[in-house]
Order: structure tokens, then C-alpha cells, then sequence
């Protein structure tokens, strides 16, 4: 096609090559009229063939078609942030409480062997009726049965007799005695009534002194367990009708006490049992024989709840962060020389309950020489260490006190307590914990979630709803460990990580260089191709 | 208006009748002390941070308790005149690297994500627990962070950045899983006060010592150091830690010290973010300061077994004979109950939830993006803008493309 230039005065020629040679081409074509038509009418190239425009047309359309079919779902596949299905709808009634009502139905067995079979049949509907009334906390009721011998097979609920098999909270033995009266023994779970022959109720009363006086009685023994569990449930997100009308303040302030005291649940506690002298002597302590024989019993009882390490040591010439023979008692929060004494917290991986001896010859203000610091242990000021019996029995009271058992009762009583309160703390708590996670799953997109945490949740669901079912007995504290464990494991899943927060501007900034110069020639050519195509049917 | 004030009665009218929320107070304070730049020239900005670790462990919050981020070492910088030692004042009073420092990360573990992870607590098992942040609904924080910062970042490391959105997001899910009871977060760095802008989780007091678009100083430097010691920001209430709050049982409250605040001081305009806090102004100015800066420890001293101790000592001697016998009655109860659990029926039925439940109560089912806090007037203004920018570099294009191939071009 190359032509050489004929005429370099002419203005087509001067503008560009291509123009030159297709308007040298056209002229050829009408030679005499010359550069003055050449100059005001451009030639039209050559019409296309329609095989050229089919190819072109499909190379178009196949550039489209693999980025439609393969650049899109790969950039989608790869920039897609994994998202487990979690059953958030279920995680949210969990948190509610509305999967879960707890009850804590404790079985109370009545051991009257003095009484005639229909007597007792009696006093137990009565007091069962009187303590109904008493009880304003649907959540916490006493359920009273007959401890018989198997030929009694009817019992007033209709549930099977026989007290040994179920899970008994308390037994109560009504025995004849010269006066009115109640015991709670303290080595086992068991309260002495005593009646006198006269109160025995008659079958046609609806009431007796005798039955008012006993679930007056058991009232009073169970009133703490009721009010921690009333707070815990109204401190948790479970609807309010479920709980109970305020507490007094009285009570509601020692409420307050006791959950700061108590440390947060954990299956395992670390003990560390603390000599420090603030000279050179004593430098040793019996301590192995102490905790054998004073701490062993208390912890090997509590092993249900939790498991304890121990460890310990003595530290010479220590001084505490505050001196002098009298100590007051807002020094007492300084007298932890936290900077020196070596209490790390770091002994493997469970909380650390601290247990300080100091052999100084100090008091504080008021009398007393220990105390104890909340959520973290106990202090006990003795000169003389060679007897650590005290030493050790004030250690196992702050010990029970740290772990949250109630204050009154016999211990039996406190460790059954212990249990109920604990699983119905980690029944709320691991429920709490699924709402927490179904809340961050809907409110962080970008937050991206393993398949692990989705097996936490179904793990924990299916022991929350084991423990709930059988709540108050030892298997609901275990399903409820479980359930907590699971629970925790899932919402603090490693690589659940959200610093990857951009903004639409980096989005903007990251795409625009890369997919400019592709789509743009992408588009203009499927947009000149398609204005093609309308201008060749519209010349048909 | 109205309507809405008439629909929040029953709420209100509810909430009155709920048992009232015992007051409860922290039960332990917690600091998480940060500075996020390296190299000799950012001195200053470890020498903030560990004057504040100085002022808190004064004030009584045990090391365990301290969550220190270095990430650099100055002391043992080359370029140190004083080796092994670490000055926030030209006056050299006090060596703020003595004894008993206990940094928590150091050098390259000082990064993004493990301040994140620090806050959420999403570490993994070999993590220590001195490197954790142990906290729960009873726990007070202090989050104290210094560096290089823009509008709404941190850097870190010079390496990487942390955004407002990130951090506020960490928050909240520390808000969510009850980790902290009541927070309070100071920055020093320029512009400042964006990096809590985006905050949304309550119970949260937030100041920062300088505005959008202004910068933070440094106080004055140490001709024999060779360069800046202190940020202003830091300096002053470190001033006012230093002279205000003397000992543990200080009454200084937080307003106190937000008052202290004085921008021809600073040189810049330090901001406070009350909103947060239930009670709003009023009550996060009520807090004393040593509710984040000190360490309160309600100890219950024991006076029953002081004098009559013999009584306890007797009943508690009978109570431990008991146990012996104790406990191997509950084991074979224990084993008894576990034979009979496998062949027990679950008997006892739960009451299956009423279905009257007040079902109400909102699920909180949409989206909260970080930025919420900031209502965004302009919000579909910008994108309009952001679109008619793309549309108009279109438009050239295609104008572009249409001029070339139009033949009236010749």
C-alpha cells in the first residue's frame, strides 16, 4: 500500500501518515480535481470484511467471558473472608434466657420415723404448702419427699420414694424431744428437728405449728443460697419477671461483697502458700505436714468444683510496703510489697490464690491479724511460725470465703451450696458469653470466623442445655465446665483478629490502579463494538 | 418528638421496676501503658510511657497488673550519654529505668496485632499470663498511648498503623465479653483526639492531647541526652499526678485533671470525650483519679479469730475431723450417683420456657460499623462526590475517545 508522497504541499499529506497514505489512495482513484478536495473530504477506509468483525466481536466477548467466569469468582473466592455458620438465633436465646430457665428444684427428704405413715404424709403436704408460701423466687424451690423404707410406695408428688437415689439437698429427721427445736449437724448435710408430742399435726388441720417451724427453718438455711443465685440471675441479661423483688439493702450490699470477693471460676487454682520473714530467721516452716494435714481434707472435699495445685516458698528479709507495730486499715492494701515480694502470677496457667504468712510482730488497728484481699488471697501476721495450725485453719476459712462459698451453714452445706451457685454462675456466664459471640459475629463483618468456633458453640450449646436440665446436682457443674470451657475457647479464638479495617478509600486506591488501564480498554472496546454493531443494523 | 419521649416511658417505667443494679465497684485496676515508636530520635515517647508506669506503680498497681509495651530499648541505646538509663527531665532527677521494670513486650513484639490480641485476649496457649490482660467486669484500665499518629491512625514501628476503627472495635469487644468495668484512655500523639473519635463501647472516659489537624510537642530536651525528652502533653499531667495526687487515699477526681489542662501550656488543645460514660460530664468527672491510677484492694480484715480465737479454732478443728469422714462418704455417694446417672432417664423435666416471653426486647441484629458514634451528615454527599469524580474521568475518556475518532476533527 506504501505510495510515496506525490505532493508535499498537500495539507492531507502534512497531517499524519495514516491519513496520508489512504488519502493518497483516494486520489489516485479521482486524480485531476486534486488537493483541494482531498483537504475538506477524508476518504472512508475500505469497508471491513465480516469475517474480521466476527473476530473481533469474539475476541471481545471472550476477554469478557473470562473475566466474567473466571476473574470475578477468583478475586470473590480469594478476597472472601471465611464465615463459619454459627446458630446465632440460638446463641441469642441462650443469652436471653429464653432456652434456658433455670431451676433449682432441691430435694429435701423428711426422715420421720416416729410419726405415723399418714402422719407424716401430712406434715409433709403441710409444710410443702408452707413453704410455697413462703417463697416468692420461682427459680429456687424445695421439694420435700419422704425418706421411707421401700414398702412406703406413694409419696405425696407422686415422685418414686426412695432418697438415696436422687440427688438429696438436705435430709431433715424429725425426731420427738422435749422442746421445739433444730440442729444442723455439722458433718453431714442432715437438720435435727425436735418436736414435742403435742405438735404432731392432726390430719383434719391445714396448717401446723410444727410445719411452719420447719419450713421457717429451712428457709433460713437456704436464704443465702437463694439470694446469690436471685443475684446472679438478675445481674445476668435473663428477663427481669424471672427474678425475684430487690433485696434488702443489708443484703444486697453483702450480695455486693461477695462477688467482689470471690475469685472468677476457674477449673484449676494455683495455691502458693508464702513464708516471709523480715530477718534472717525463722527461715523454715513446716509447711508440707500443715497442708497435709489441714489443707488436704478442704481441698480434696472441693475437688468436685475445682481442681488446686500448690506450690511454696520463703522469702528472707522481706519487708512489707508499710511499717510500723500498728497497721492501719487503709494501709492494709500497701502492705503487699508487690514490687519486691515475688508473687507471680505467672505459675503456669491457672489464677494464683496467694496465702501470706508474715513472721512479724504487727496488729491492726482494731485487733485482728490477718485479712483478706479480694480476688487475690490472704495475709496472716503471726511472730511465732513453729505452730501453724492457726495459721492454716484461717487460710482454709479465706480460702472458701475466695472461692465463694456462703458464709453460714454447715460446710456440707456451704460445698453443696458452693456447687449449685457455681454451676448456675457458669451456666449464665457461658450463655452470656454465646450471646456475646453471636452479637460481634452480626456487628464485625470483616471478622472472619473458623470452622473451630463453630464446633465451640455447638459443643457448648449441647452441655448448656444438659447442665440446665439438670441443674443443682454435681453432673450440671461438670456439663457447665464444659459448656464455659467450650464457650471461652470459641469467642477467644486465636485467629478471630479484626485489624483489618480499611476504608472505602483504600479500597478505591488499591483498584483503581490495578483495574484502570484493564477496564478501561475493556469497556470503550465492548461500548465501540456495540456502536458498531447498532450503526451496521441500522444501515441494513 | 413527643412520640418518641412517650414510647421510652414504659422503658423507663420497667427499668424502675427491675431490682436496681447493686452499685458495684472495681474490684482491680489494670494498665496497658504503650508507646508504638522506635529509634533514638522518638526518646521521648518511651520516656513518656515510663514516667506513666513510674506514676501508676507509685500509686499502688502491681506489676501483674501493668501491661508495658517498649518498643525500643533507650537505655541501652549506643547513642545513650547515661547508659542503662532512662531521663523524662533535663534535670536528671529520677532514673526512670531503675530497678524493678518489667516490660511486658519489647522490640518487635510491640505490633498491631498483639496490641489487639493484648485487648481481646485472643492468644494463644503459650501466651504467659504476665503478658495477658487478665481483666473482668471488675476491672478498671488505663490505657495510656503514645507515638506518631494522623487522622485517625497510630503508627507503629514506623512499620505499620493502627486505625481509630480497629482500636474502637477492640473495645467493644472487650465491652462484649465483660472485660473491663470502667476505662479510661489518654494518647498523646498528633492529632490525637481522632483516635477515640470512633469510639462506641460505654463506660469509657477518652482524652487525647490535640485536635484534628494540630500537632503534639514535646516539652524540652536534654542538651546532653541530645534530644527531646517529653511530650507536653504527658509532661503536664505527670505535673499534676506528681503534685495533686500525693498517696493512695487521694480524693483528686478526673475532672480535676482534665481542668489542669491548659492549651497555651500544651500547645495544643487536649479533648475530653465524656459521652460514653453513663452519667455523661457529671459523673466521669467524679471519678477519682485513683480509680485508674491506683490500685484499690477492699481488704476484709479478720477481727472474730483475734481475740476469741479459740472458739473458731475449736469449731474449725471439729469441722475438718469431719471432713476425713466426709469425704469418703461423698465419694461413695459420688460413685453411687455416677452408676445410676448412666441408667438414669432425665426425670426431671425442665419448664419448657412460656412462650409469653417478652420477646420485645430488641436483637441487636444490625450492622454497627465503627464509625457510627460520628453521625455523617455528608455521608451520601461524599459518595456522590466519589461517583461523579469516576463518572468524570469517564466522561474525559469517552469525550476523549469521541473527539479522536469524530471526523469533524479534521
Amino acid at each position: 500500500m506504501a505510495l510515496n508522497h506525490q505532493d508535499a504541499s498537500s495539507p492531507a499529506a502534512m497531517r499524519e501518515p495514516g491519513e496520508d497514505s489512504t488519502a493518497s489512495v483516494r486520489r489516485d482513484a479521482d486524480a485531476p480535481k486534486g488537493a483541494v478536495v482531498a483537504a475538506t473530504k477524508r476518504k472512508e477506509p475500505p469497508p471491513e470484511t465480516l469475517g474480521s468483525i466476527h473476530l473481533r466481536t469474539t475476541v471481545i466477548l471472550s476477554f469478557w467471558a473470562i473475566i466474567v467466569f473466571f476473574g470475578l469468582p477468583l478475586w470473590w473466592k480469594t478476597t472472601a473472608i471465611y464465615r463459619a455458620d454459627l446458630p446465632l438465633d440460638e446463641m441469642m436465646d441462650w443469652d436471653k434466657g429464653v432456652a434456658c430457665r433455670p431451676v433449682f428444684p432441691l430435694r429435701i427428704s423428711i426422715e420421720a420415723s416416729s410419726l405415723q405413715e399418714h402422719e407424716a404424709q401430712h406434715l409433709l403436704r403441710t409444710t410443702q404448702h408452707a413453704l410455697d408460701d413462703l417463697n416468692d423466687f420461682s427459680a429456687h424451690h424445695l421439694r420435700l419427699q419422704l425418706a421411707q423404707p421401700a414398702n412406703a410406695s406413694i409419696s405425696a408428688d407422686g415422685s418414686t420414694t426412695g432418697g438415696l437415689e436422687d440427688e438429696v439437698a438436705l435430709t431433715i429427721k424429725v425426731l420427738p424431744g422435749p422442746e421445739q427445736a433444730s440442729e444442723l449437724q455439722s458433718y453431714s448435710p442432715v437438720l435435727d428437728i425436735y418436736y414435742t408430742p403435742n405438735q404432731v399435726p392432726s390430719s383434719s388441720s391445714s396448717s401446723s405449728p410444727l410445719a411452719t417451724y420447719i419450713a421457717n427453718q429451712l428457709r433460713t438455711i437456704f436464704a443465702e443460697e437463694q439470694a446469690m443465685i436471685a443475684h446472679l440471675l438478675s445481674t445476668s441479661s435473663a428477663p427481669p419477671e424471672r427474678s425475684p423483688k430487690a433485696p434488702p439493702p443489708e443484703v444486697a450490699e453483702a450480695l455486693a461483697k461477695w462477688t467482689s470477693r470471690s475469685m472468677k471460676y476457674s477449673p484449676t487454682y494455683h495455691l502458693t502458700f508464702s513464708l516471709f520473714t523480715p530477718t534472717a530467721t525463722p527461715s523454715s516452716w513446716d509447711i508440707e505436714t500443715a497442708i497435709e494435714e489441714h489443707m488436704k481434707p478442704l481441698l480434696d472435699t472441693l475437688s468436685s468444683i475445682s481442681n488446686f495445685t500448690i506450690d511454696t516458698q520463703v522469702q528472707l528479709y522481706a519487708s512489707p510496703g508499710v511499717s510500723g507495730a500498728l497497721l492501719k486499715k487503709e494501709d492494709l492494701s500497701g502492705f503487699i510489697n508487690a514490687a519486691e515480694w515475688p508473687l507471680s502470677p505467672s505459675i503456669g496457667g491457672a489464677p494464683t490464690i496467694n496465702f501470706i504468712l508474715y513472721a512479724g510482730d504487727m496488729e491492726v488497728e482494731g485487733g485482728g491479724r490477718s485479712w483478706l484481699i479480694p480476688q487475690w488471697g490472704g495475709v496472716v501476721v503471726q511472730a511465732n511460725v513453729t505452730d501453724l495450725r492457726p495459721t492454716m485453719l484461717i487460710f482454709s476459712n479465706q480460702l472458701l470465703a475466695l472461692l465463694g462459698a456462703p458464709e453460714a451453714g454447715s460446710l456440707p452445706l456451704r460445698l453443696m451450696t458452693l456447687i449449685r451457685v457455681r454451676s448456675a454462675g457458669l451456666l449464665l456466664k457461658a450463655s452470656g458469653t454465646l450471646g456475646s459471640l453471636a452479637r460481634l459475629t452480626r456487628a464485625l463483618p470483616s471478622i472472619s470466623i473458623p470452622q473451630s468456633v463453630a464446633e465451640g458453640v455447638y459443643t457448648t450449646i449441647e452441655h448448656l442445655r444438659k447442665a440446665c436440665d439438670g441443674l443443682g446436682g454435681k453432673e450440671a457443674l461438670r456439663n457447665a465446665r464444659i459448656a464455659e470451657e467450650a464457650a471461652e475457647k470459641a469467642f477467644f479464638e486465636k485467629s478471630m483478629v479484626g485489624q483489618v479495617y480499611f476504608p472505602d478509600e483504600h479500597k478505591v486506591a488499591v483498584y483503581l490502579p490495578l483495574l484502570g488501564p484493564i477496564g478501561v480498554p475493556l469497556v470503550m472496546g465492548l461500548l465501540k463494538d456495540f456502536k458498531a454493531w447498532k450503526k451496521r443494523r441500522s444501515a441494513i | 418528638m413527643r412520640l418518641s419521649k412517650l414510647l421510652q416511658l414504659p422503658l423507663v417505667l420497667t427499668s424502675l421496676l427491675l431490682p436496681l443494679p447493686v452499685a458495684t465497684e472495681h474490684t482491680s485496676n489494670w494498665a496497658v501503658l504503650v508507646s508504638t515508636s522506635r529509634f533514638w530520635f522518638n526518646y521521648r515517647h518511651l520516656a513518656n510511657v515510663l514516667s506513666l508506669y513510674r506514676t501508676v506503680k507509685r500509686l499502688g498497681i502491681p506489676d501483674s497488673q501493668i501491661i508495658l509495651m517498649l518498643p525500643d530499648d533507650m537505655a541501652c541505646n549506643p547513642r545513650n550519654a547515661f547508659p542503662g538509663t532512662v531521663y523524662s527531665n533535663a534535670d536528671r532527677a529520677v532514673d526512670l529505668y531503675g530497678d524493678n521494670i518489667e516490660v511486658d513486650y519489647r522490640g518487635y513484639e510491640v505490633t498491631v496485632e498483639n496490641f489487639i490480641r493484648l485487648l481481646t485476649d485472643r492468644v494463644g496457649e503459650e501466651m504467659p499470663r504476665s503478658k495477658r490482660l487478665l481483666t473482668d467486669d471488675g476491672s478498671n484500665i488505663l490505657v495510656y498511648m503514645t507515638g506518631h499518629g494522623g487522622n485517625e491512625f497510630l503508627k507503629f514501628q514506623d512499620a505499620e498503623e493502627i486505625s481509630a476503627f480497629d482500636l474502637a472495635d477492640a473495645f467493644e469487644q472487650m465491652w462484649e465479653k465483660k472485660r473491663y468495668h470502667e476505662l479510661l484512655f489518654m494518647i498523646d500523639t498528633c492529632q490525637a483526639n481522632t483516635m477515640y473519635s470512633k469510639f462506641y463501647s460505654p463506660n469509657i472516659i477518652a482524652t487525647g492531647s490535640s485536635e484534628i489537624d494540630e500537632s503534639s510537642y514535646s516539652h524540652h530536651a536534654d542538651n546532653d541526652v541530645g534530644v527531646a525528652v517529653i511530650d507536653r502533653y504527658t509532661y503536664y499531667n505527670l505535673e499534676f499526678l506528681e503534685t495533686k495526687v500525693r498517696e493512695p487515699s487521694s480524693k483528686t477526681t478526673v475532672g480535676d485533671l482534665f481542668d489542669s489542662y491548659d492549651s497555651a501550656k500544651i500547645h495544643s488543645n487536649a479533648g475530653i470525650r465524656y459521652d460514653l460514660f453513663p452519667g455523661g460530664e457529671k459523673a466521669a468527672r467524679e471519678r477519682l483519679l485513683m480509680d485508674f491510677f491506683g490500685n484499690v484492694q477492699n481488704v476484709e480484715v479478720d477481727t472474730t479469730n483475734s481475740s476469741s480465737g479459740n472458739s473458731t479454732d475449736a469449731e474449725w478443728e471439729e469441722d475438718i475431723l469431719a471432713l476425713g469422714k466426709k469425704i469418703s462418704e461423698l465419694r461413695k455417694r459420688q460413685e453411687a450417683l455416677d452408676l445410676q446417672a448412666q441408667a438414669q432417664v432425665n426425670n426431671s423435666s425442665s419448664v419448657p420456657p412460656p412462650g409469653s416471653l417478652k420477646s420485645e426486647v430488641k436483637l441487636p441484629t444490625s450492622k454497627i460499623r465503627a464509625a457510627k458514634v460520628e453521625v455523617d451528615n455528608s455521608w451520601f454527599g461524599k459518595k456522590a462526590v466519589g461517583a461523579w469524580a469516576l463518572a468524570g474521568c469517564s466522561l474525559v475518556w469517552l469525550a476523549g475517545s469521541y473527539l479522536e475518532s469524530s471526523p469533524s476533527a479534521s
